[in-house]
């Protein structure tokens, strides 16, 4: 990007209602990109979830918003100011950390108390607030507790009270949960969410656990190899993948190479198949995603194709088959299980069937 | 039988190490000049040693130096320390074997290196050249207690505290050293017995006018031992010996 480009997209982000604007962030650490090209903005009061695989950029990228790495190329704006050059300590976010980095050498109370100290406030309004967050987070009485004495949990909770007792504008949260077991994280989903809308604060968050970012965001943001794949919604994301990729990351899929036939029918594993995409042209080499409960299993002779059932996993709530049908190996989600070995019909809907334009690196579906 | 000859060599290792310690300080208490009889108990040793003026000169620059040298080295090598700690990998690893290095090296060698030093710049030896020597020599010794202290810190801590409003410099003494305060401590007291008990390094980089307790007794050695020499050596030994237990008292808590 030219420098004439960048000033022109920072002057008309500026006319948006944007509360963070990243405009052709990159980063390279010793010559390794790391970020190549990150636009993203962020409006005020929303939970916003950059989700990926390790070593994406998604930290990074916070990092860049936190203060904490400058970017090498392009613009962070915060209120249309740009704050590239502000150092941490002088910017209105908070960070929550992974493993949380709370002060050992201080106890609950003073932990809290760090940000509000720096402030100059007068001792009572700190006490005040800092018995407010204890009470938000659930720790009552934990005051004078020392922080290593407490529970995975519960640390992650004084970080949390640590960091929003500063009214921070923004909040950073760096895969806060990464460290609790399943059961804890489910719940500090919940809470976190629940937090973020009494207290209108806008959230960035960090995960590479897809179900969390479905759970929680108001907008997902999909990353993988320091470039953003998607931007939207979790609905849209997990309905509409706009790659291969993101149908891979988010939620299981089978993804086949298939041929656009014409507008509204694609041929995949030998067989025609209605479906609702056009303007990919006649004869077009297409990506098919097709997620594992959108496959019906019917009786051998009504389905669309026929397959053999290789292998079946009791998973709880469904069964899930591996059947073979052509050259492909389906994966089925299904409430009612088929013996192995049997020959079943698959059907899909019109409306099931995702066609993307082909990625170079399709990650084919051979198990 | 194993059990019984274990038990044998351990005690013959501590005779043969505390014995002649043992030897000296009933000798300070002993009331005769001579050293091969007991002509019964007295503190007079210890008066004599009180009275005589070089003594107390030299205990006073062994204890000033000791002091200075600990405060000196303690700030150097804390700040060192945590410099060595923010480098990258092969830097660090330069700067650890340049720390390790004059550890490994012969009292002797650094001496009289120091000394030639000294002599090549022409500064004069005296108080203050017997000081940065033992500074020099101090500073490794702090860096290397403190620095597994940073070791082991969360290193978010320090940007957790710049992102709760903290400058670099408030993030320093409230966040850092406060963690890394044990490994301060112990440099500190190491630095202190050190300085306190050099002899070598000391005598090549200091004038005669210029005394510490050591090479004050080593001087006097030479002219036939004052048994006042063994009621001060005693006490160094009784000082030395409890600053090294709470020393060691602080490294196995810290484990």
């Amino acid at each position: 990007m030219t420098p004439e480009q960048l000033s022109e997209r920072i002057a008309l982000a500026r006319t948006k209602d944007h509360l963070i604007d990243l405009i052709g962030i990159t980063k390279e650490f010793d010559g390794t990109p790391v970020l190549r090209g990150i636009d993203l903005y962020i409006r005020k009061k929303e939970f916003v979830t950059l989700l990926g695989p390790s070593g994406c950029g998604k930290t990074t990228t916070l990092r860049i918003i936190g203060g904490f790495e400058t970017a090498t190329e392009g613009a962070l704006l915060f209120e249309g100011q740009d704050i590239a050059a502000l150092p941490p300590y002088k910017r209105r976010v908070n960070t929550v950390f992974q493993k949380y980095a709370l002060f050992p050498h201080l106890n609950v109370y003073d932990n809290i108390a760090f940000g509000l100290k720096l402030k100059k406030l007068p001792k009572k309004v700190i006490d005040e607030k800092v018995e407010q967050m204890l009470e938000l987070v659930n720790l009552k009485g934990y005051a004078r507790r020392h922080v290593e004495a407490l529970s995975g949990g519960q640390q992650q909770r004084v970080a949390i009270a640590r960091s929003l007792v500063n009214e921070p504008e923004v909040l950073l949260l760096d895969e806060p949960l990464g460290a609790l077991d399943l059961k804890l994280r489910k719940e500090m989903q919940l809470e976190l969410k629940n937090m973020q809308q009494r207290l209108g604060i806008t959230f960035i968050y960090v995960t590479h656990d897809q179900e969390e970012a479905l759970t929680m965001s108001d907008t997902i943001v999909v990353m993988k190899d320091g470039t953003i794949q998607q931007i939207g919604d979790p609905k849209s994301i997990y309905d509409e993948p706009a790659n291969a990729f993101v149908a891979d990351f988010i939620g299981e899929s089978n993804i086949l190479r298939g041929t656009m036939v014409q507008d509204e029918l694609v041929r995949f594993a030998g067989a025609n198949f209605p479906c609702v995409d056009f303007g990919f042209g006649e004869n077009a080499p297409v990506d098919v995603v097709i997620r594992p409960e959108d496959i019906m299993l019917v009786g051998e002779d009504v389905g669309q194709i026929v397959g053999t059932i290789k292998s079946v996993l009791f998973k709880g709530v469904h069964y899930e088959m591996m059947i073979d049908a052509g050259e492909y190996t389906f994966k089925v989600h299904s409430t009612t299980m088929q013996p192995q070995g049997s020959k079943v019909g698959l059907n899909i809907v019109p409306f099931n069937i995702h066609i993307m334009k082909p990625m170079e690196e399709v990650a084919s579906n051979e198990i | 039988m194993m059990k019984w000859l274990k038990k044998c060599y351990l005690a013959l290792v501590l005779i043969f190490l505390y014995v002649p310690i043992i030897v000296l300080i009933v000798q300070s208490f002993n009331a005769g000049k001579s050293r091969a009889k007991w002509e019964g108990f007295s503190l007079r040793w210890y008066i004599e040693l009180f009275q005589d003026e070089r003594t107390l000169q030299a205990l006073f620059v062994t204890l000033s130096i000791a002091v200075l040298a600990m405060i000196v080295s303690t700030v150097l090598g804390t700040l060192a320390a945590i410099g060595i700690h923010a480098m990258k990998k092969r830097p660090q690893a330069l700067m650890m074997t340049l720390t390790n290095l004059p550890n490994t090296m012969p009292d002797i060698v650094t001496g009289i290196s120091l000394m030639l030093l000294f002599i090549f710049t022409k500064v004069e030896r005296g108080y203050v050249t017997m000081l940065l020597a033992h500074i020099t020599f101090d500073t490794p010794y702090v860096i290397l207690s403190v620095l597994p202290k940073l070791k082991q810190m969360n290193r978010h801590t320090y940007e957790a505290a710049l992102d709760l409003g903290a400058t670099p410099m408030y993030a320093l003494f409230h966040v850092i050293i406060p963690q890394c305060k044990q490994g301060i401590i112990t440099g500190a007291m190491l630095a202190f017995t050190l300085s306190l008990d050099d002899f070598t390094i000391s005598y090549f980089t200091t004038s005669p006018l210029v005394q510490n307790l050591s090479t004050l007794i080593y001087s006097s050695a030479r002219k036939g031992i004052d048994p006042s020499l063994n009621a001060l050596s005693a006490l160094m030994f009784v000082a030395l010996l409890v600053l090294l237990l709470i020393v060691n008292r602080r490294t196995a808590e810290d484990k």
